[in-house]
């Protein structure tokens, strides 16, 4: 069989099967009917705003837009093709690793077939983002409808160029032994970009203007990929010009020419991406529950040797546990990365917010939208974590114990972060010793919450497949169960004595109720736990 | 059959396999023992062409492993068994069947899958099977394109006592049919009876290459001594 006919052949059945799950499982069926709910209201919401034009719509909208895309783009494209130099993308599955690459199929087709299949479905996936995206498009600038595919074209663009090229470049450094060589290129650009950016804030003396400037300056228009992807992508708001369809043109035929040179040169390359499709294999896992996530070892590679002090017996020892992870993976067990962008989050809100807003406001929004992600991330980690092992369901020792141990350094490291966050953006925004302590408690009271009741998820959907597709639905009750009495108190202390402020201190305190709820049946939510 | 000549595979600085050579002759089943991280898998992974080798040589009867025709005359059974998780188990045995362009493989593939008690599990979604039902798949879409020469990679670990009795038949089948067979694994009462030559890798090296007639001779036919005996004899650090 024609090795094409024989990828599809098996890519239709794959398409089959889902169909017929959904059938025998109409419970996936929901899940499925959620998003496209959720995807109508952002549609909704777009369609609302672009019939009220927002006031909000700002002058420098096109500049912010342009500067936000350049900017990311940039900073994205750069550090996918160092990862490049190091590991390749994979368009693979481990089924294929076992039984399409020691079978005796072109390579080369494999590549094709499967480069083409991944960009196809990108092309329809990633578009989500930028649905979620374009009520907030809206609101900064005027956007015309008719050019609205150029917009979608020239970010998916850009998205369907990082796997190939990425794989190009492992391809080509390792065929041809200039690894370094390569690292070395990819490094000079980024000095250059960063030179750029900051001789650009050397010149104008104003960081916002430099950075809108810098990022929107004409030559950039014509830099292959990110150039020829924004141009397209801010048709919908400068309006169309022959450019606008050159610059679409030279990016997709850039793709294209990525993907035939891939084909061209690739003929080897299954040991290149096993490690990429392994990872990629893990994560799968991860997400519908089966193993547990390892905190990567980003920066600091995996440090051997450690030595972590004795914490305690029985249940402490899952708390010794996750002290050696972080020793392992970052550069402190109670400090991180994550430290270092608080901390320069905290100054760039105080910087920024504090010469446009009075600076309550600006540390309310701050740490109320910190929380919010916060909340929203920590929850999609809800039975990945020590349930997926046996060891806290055969340590002996009290399950409150357990519990704390588990979530102990998780808690302090964040609480770390707050602070890390709201020091700065205090002593910047000159607001009061007591809300930086409130509004510390207030992010780490969030951030406890969600940790405490991710044990009642494994009671409420045991199956890891359910949890999985069942998320958005959970993360509805979780917001309602969980989140509502703070808000309400919350919300209801504000209103009487007008100071939200209160409003902070009214759900840190009920979160902090709720928790300690949580933990004084956690005696009754282990006896229904089961180890899947 | 299969000729592996000074072959060498380097993770950067860290040898995995260290200058060994073999070769297995048409008909024989060799197995292909040693401690944990001795280097039989990375071995085996190299022969079926998953891993790059980073110096020597290895064809498949006289053509390199990693071309189609060489391809065509083997097939693998990996250690840890991964399916496409959105096919049946009937779907993987076809799918096998059309990229090794078997022919007439209906019957050959029913046969195989009642071998192996997964007749109920044929239109099971792989991602619903057990490890050691993935396992028998796995098992099953080797044996299908009936090559001459099988790598197995710990083919029995998670199997029931009923598909390791079964899996050692069709050794002894495949051994009839005069078809080639390598097989790592640590269950070594298993294959003691199945096997015409033992290889023991340590550190990357293969350290014992050795008829089992060879072998018992050495031992004095002792029957009392074992496979197990040598192998912990041969691989005991100094």
């Amino acid at each position: 069989m024609n090795e094409f006919n024989l990828l599809a052949q098996r890519d239709g059945w794959i398409i089959v099967n889902h169909f017929v799950e959904i059938r025998q499982n109409p419970k996936r069926l929901l899940i499925y009917l959620l998003y496209i709910f959720w995807m109508g209201t952002l549609v909704f919401n777009s369609v609302i705003r672009y019939r009220h034009v927002s006031d909000m719509q700002l002058q420098s909208g096109p500049e912010i837009l342009g500067a936000v895309f350049a900017g990311l783009g940039t900073a994205f494209i750069l550090f996918f093709l160092y990862r490049g130099t190091k590991e390749s993308s994979t368009f693979f599955s481990m089924g294929d690793v076992h039984f399409l690459f020691p079978a005796p199929v072109s390579p080369k087709k494999v590549l094709l077939y499967s480069m083409v299949k991944q960009s196809l479905i990108n092309f329809l996936l990633y578009g989500i983002f930028i649905l979620a995206f374009m009520p907030m498009i809206i609101d900064i600038v005027s956007v015309k409808l008719e050019y609205l595919p150029f917009m979608y074209l020239g970010y998916i663009g850009l998205v369907l160029v990082i796997g190939p090229l990425k794989f190009l470049v492992f391809a080509i450094g390792s065929k041809y032994s200039i690894q370094p060589r390569l690292q070395r290129g990819l490094l000079a650009l980024m000095a250059v970009f960063i030179l750029y950016l900051l001789a650009s804030i050397i010149s104008a003396g104003n960081l916002m203007q430099a950075l809108l400037e810098g990022l929107n300056a004409s030559f950039i228009n014509y830099l292959p990929v990110i150039g020829w992807s924004k141009v397209a992508f801010m048709t919908a708001v400068t309006g169309y010009s022959t450019y606008s369809m050159v610059a679409l043109i030279l990016q997709f035929v850039f793709l294209l020419g990525c993907i035939v040179i891939s084909y061209y040169i690739a003929d080897d390359y299954y040991e290149d991406t096993l490690k990429a499709t392994e990872q990629r294999s893990l994560r799968k896992k991860r997400k519908e529950g089966a193993e547990k996530p390892q905190r990567s070892p980003f920066l600091f590679g995996k440090r051997k040797n450690l030595i972590v002090k004795k914490v305690g017996t029985g249940p402490w020892a899952l708390f010794w546990r996750s002290k050696l992870e972080y020793s392992r993976s970052d550069f402190h067990p109670y400090l991180g990365l994550l430290t270092i962008l608080f901390l320069l989050v905290g100054i760039a809100a105080g910087i920024f917010t504090g010469k446009q807003a009075d600076g309550l406001t600006s540390i309310y929004m701050t740490n109320g939208i910190i929380a919010y992600i916060i909340f929203i991330f920590s929850a999609s980690t809800a039975g990945q974590h020590e349930l997926t092992k046996p060891y806290v369901f055969l340590i002996p020792g009290s399950n409150l114990l357990k519990i704390v141990s588990t979530n102990l350094l998780d808690i302090l490291r964040m609480s770390v972060n707050s602070l890390a966050l709201n020091i700065p953006l205090g002593i910047l925004l000159e607001v009061p010793i007591h809300i930086i302590v409130i509004m510390v408690i207030f992010m780490v009271s969030f951030y406890t919450l969600n940790l405490s009741s991710n044990y009642l998820i494994r009671i409420i959907f045991p199956n890891a497949l359910d949890q999985k597709a069942l998320y958005p639905l959970f993360l509805m009750l979780q917001i309602l169960l969980l989140l509502l009495p703070g808000l309400i108190v919350g919300g209801a202390l504000a209103l009487i004595y007008q100071n939200p402020l209160l409003a902070f201190a009214g759900i840190s305190l009920v979160n902090i109720i709720i928790i300690g709820v949580l933990l004084l049946l956690s005696n009754a939510v282990f006896a229904r736990l089961e180890w899947r | 059959m299969l000729k592996v000549e000074h072959l060498t595979k380097k993770y950067g600085s860290v040898v995995a396999i260290d200058d060994i050579s073999f070769t297995v002759k048409q008909g024989d089943i060799v197995g292909l023992l040693g401690p944990n991280g001795a280097g039989k898998s990375t071995t085996i992974k190299t022969i079926s062409g998953l891993l790059r080798k980073t110096a020597g040589s290895i064809t498949i009867d006289n053509y390199t492993n990693t071309s189609q025709a060489a391809k065509r005359r083997f097939t693998y059974v990996p250690e840890v068994p991964e399916l496409y998780d959105m096919l049946t188990v009937w779907e993987h045995l076809v799918f096998i069947a059309y990229a090794y362009d078997v022919a007439d493989f209906e019957a050959k593939a029913e046969r195989l899958i009642e071998r192996y008690d997964l007749w109920d599990k044929k239109d099971k979604l792989a991602k619903e099977l057990s490890k050691g039902m993935k396992q028998k798949v796995s098992i099953c879409c080797a044996l299908l394109p009936e090559p001459d020469l099988y790598l197995f990679d710990e083919p029995m670990i998670g199997l029931d006592p009923k598909s390791i009795r079964e899996t050692k038949l069709i050794f002894k089948e495949l051994s009839e049919q005069q078809k080639t067979v390598l097989i790592s694994t640590h269950l070594l009462d298993s294959i003691e009876n199945l096997c015409h030559r033992v290889l023991v890798m340590k550190q990357g090296e293969i350290i014992v290459d050795m008829a089992m007639e060879e072998m018992k001779e050495k031992l004095g036919n002792n029957e009392i001594v074992s496979l197990e005996d040598l192998f912990l004899e041969v691989t005991r650090d100094e």
